[in-house]
Order: structure tokens, then C-alpha cells, then sequence
């Protein structure tokens, strides 16, 4: 097969393992740490702009209707979240269903107590 | 001089390994902003929610916050798919320029994006929030050309990691005769040989 200039073995033809490694570089079924990273962090930007309506705008945007926008978006990054690891560890050995687990449910856990307990 | 259309045979251009990773790179962009647009579902009932209280408001209310900033944040995550996806030759467009779907997409959004200044010229003078009033057709046509460009796009991806192997097609008889035609190039018109 041809590969790309700069790869293989400069027109002898054929590619060796160490160049479709080369290619390919990080693996997405080694991405599960920055996916999670990135859930809690639009989680966390989740709660910042439903914040601004509880603190910032109650006359307009009130506590209730925040709250609901924050579980059915906290829902919506979940689901984001799981497809995103399952999707990409499909077809390999690795496993992150622990990770998710605890990510999930402390969010969860996160969510009912800051829609019990936060705003007016 | 016989010319052969072959729909699903093009050539391997690159190892079909870094194919496959290449391509769930892109689909986890898709996931990241299926994620934002379907979150914008919710942000038509909070605007609404706020439109009750106050019938014409300002740019800078969190229900416009949330709606305006997925204008910009979509179009920036379709240039980085675009971008990212030079890598993958199955998604080239024709002669070699960008896919067709992703560029339907990207004007889509872009006409959204100009729209926020044609809505707040036209809020100037005229205060009524009616959904069909003219400063509001160019959102919903953005939004519908970027999505039948975004469908086709994520389509395209999604077959061709079945193609691939990566994907398993639908167990259902009558989908996995659809994905068999597809691959032999049938699917689509059985007119054009």
C-alpha cells in the first residue's frame, strides 16, 4: 500500500506496523481520561450559565426553569459522555465502565443536591 | 470507452487500521456537538419561558447567551471536523475540495451567525417577538441547511466505518440487505449502472 510522503519505506513499497503507529497517533480508545475531563468540565459550564439565572437574572430566568435546563442538560452531556467512551473502546480490550460508573453517578448525586439545596 | 461507476469501491488510500481511528475521531466531534445542539432543544423552551416575561429583551440574557453561543460553537466545531478530516480520502468532495455535506453545513451555520445582526437591526425598530416575522427566516434556513449537510455527513461517516468493520450493521434482515447493496454500489438507483 502507499503511504503518504515521509512514510514507509521511500518507494520500496509496503508499511510496516511502526507506521500505522506512526499514523495514527494517540488511540481513541486512550482518550476515556480527556472525555471525562471534558464531561465534568461542561458540566461544571453547565452549572455556570444556569448560575447566572439563579444569582444574576431571577427576575427573568427563574430558579425552577434553571433548574430544569440543569438536569435535562446534565442528562443530555451523560448520554454524550457514555457514547463517547463506549463508542471508542468498542473493538478493543480496554474497559473504562468503572470510570463512567463513578462519573455518572456523582453527577447525578451532584445534580439533585444542587437543584434541591441552590438558587431561590 | 466504458466508464465504471463503482459507489463503495474506492481504493484504500490508507491503512484501513488509521482509517478506523481517523474516523472515530470525527465521530467524537459529532457526539460533542449532537450533544450541544440537542441541548439548544431545551434552550426553545427556556426562551420562551423568558419571552413571556419580557416580550423583547436583550442580546445578553442567558436564553440568548445559550442560543447565540451554539451559533458560533457549532460552526467552530464543524471547521475543526473539516479541518481533521483531510486526513480521511473516503471523505474528500469532488475534485479533491471539502465534503459536501460539511460544506453545506458550515454556511448553514454561518447564515445563523450573520443572522444575530440582522435580528438585532431589525429588534431596533420593530419589538415583536413573532417566530415568523422576516429576521427570523434566515435562523431557520441556516439551521435546516446545516443539518440536511451535517446528516449527510455523519451518514457518510457512520457507513463507512460499517463498511470498514468497525460498526456492526442492523440485524434486522431487511437493514443489512440495504448495508449489502450499499456496498455493492446498488443502493442508491438501479438506473445509473
Amino acid at each position: 500500500m502507499t503511504l503518504p510522503k515521509g512514510f514507509g519505506s521511500g518507494g520500496a513499497g509496503g508499511s510496516s506496523s511502526a507506521d500505522v503507529e506512526r499514523m495514527i497517533g494517540r488511540r481513541v480508545e486512550n482518550m476515556t481520561g480527556i472525555i471525562t475531563v471534558s464531561f465534568w468540565a461542561a458540566w461544571l459550564a453547565t452549572f455556570g450559565g444556569t448560575a447566572a439565572g439563579y444569582f444574576y437574572y431571577p427576575w427573568a430566568y427563574p430558579t425552577p426553569s434553571g433548574h430544569y435546563a440543569f438536569i435535562v442538560l446534565t442528562i443530555i452531556e451523560a448520554i454524550g459522555y457514555i457514547f463517547c467512551v463506549k463508542v471508542m473502546e468498542e473493538g478493543s480490550n480496554k474497559n473504562s465502565n468503572g470510570i463512567v460508573a463513578v462519573s455518572i453517578a456523582a453527577v447525578a448525586v451532584g445534580t439533585v443536591l444542587i437543584s434541591l439545596y441552590v438558587g431561590n | 470507452m466504458t466508464l465504471i461507476v463503482a459507489m463503495a469501491q474506492m481504493p484504500a488510500l490508507i491503512p484501513k487500521e488509521v482509517e478506523i481511528q481517523r474516523l472515530k475521531k470525527i465521530w467524537l466531534i459529532v457526539i460533542a456537538m449532537g450533544s450541544t445542539a440537542a441541548s439548544v432543544e431545551v434552550d426553545n423552551f427556556v426562551d420562551g419561558s423568558l419571552h413571556q416575561t419580557s416580550i423583547r429583551d436583550s442580546a445578553f440574557t442567558p436564553a440568548h447567551w445559550w442560543l447565540y453561543s451554539h451559533f458560533v460553537a457549532l460552526p467552530l466545531g464543524w471547521g475543526a471536523a473539516a479541518i481533521y478530516d483531510r486526513k480521511v480520502p473516503i471523505l474528500r468532495g469532488p475534485n479533491n475540495s471539502m465534503n459536501t455535506g460539511l460544506k453545506m453545513t458550515i454556511l448553514g451555520y454561518l447564515a445563523t451567525m450573520f443572522t444575530i445582526g440582522v435580528n438585532e437591526m431589525w429588534h431596533f425598530w420593530f419589538v415583536e417577538e413573532i417566530f415568523a416575522v422576516p429576521n427570523h427566516w434566515m435562523f431557520n434556513m441556516g439551521v435546516v441547511v446545516a443539518f440536511m449537510g451535517a446528516l449527510a455527513y455523519v451518514v457518510r461517516v457512520y457507513a463507512r466505518l460499517v463498511e470498514l468493520g468497525a460498526e456492526t450493521p442492523g440485524e434486522n434482515p431487511y437493514v443489512a440487505e440495504m448495508y449489502k447493496m450499499a456496498l455493492e454500489g446498488k443502493l442508491y438507483s438501479r438506473s445509473i449502472p
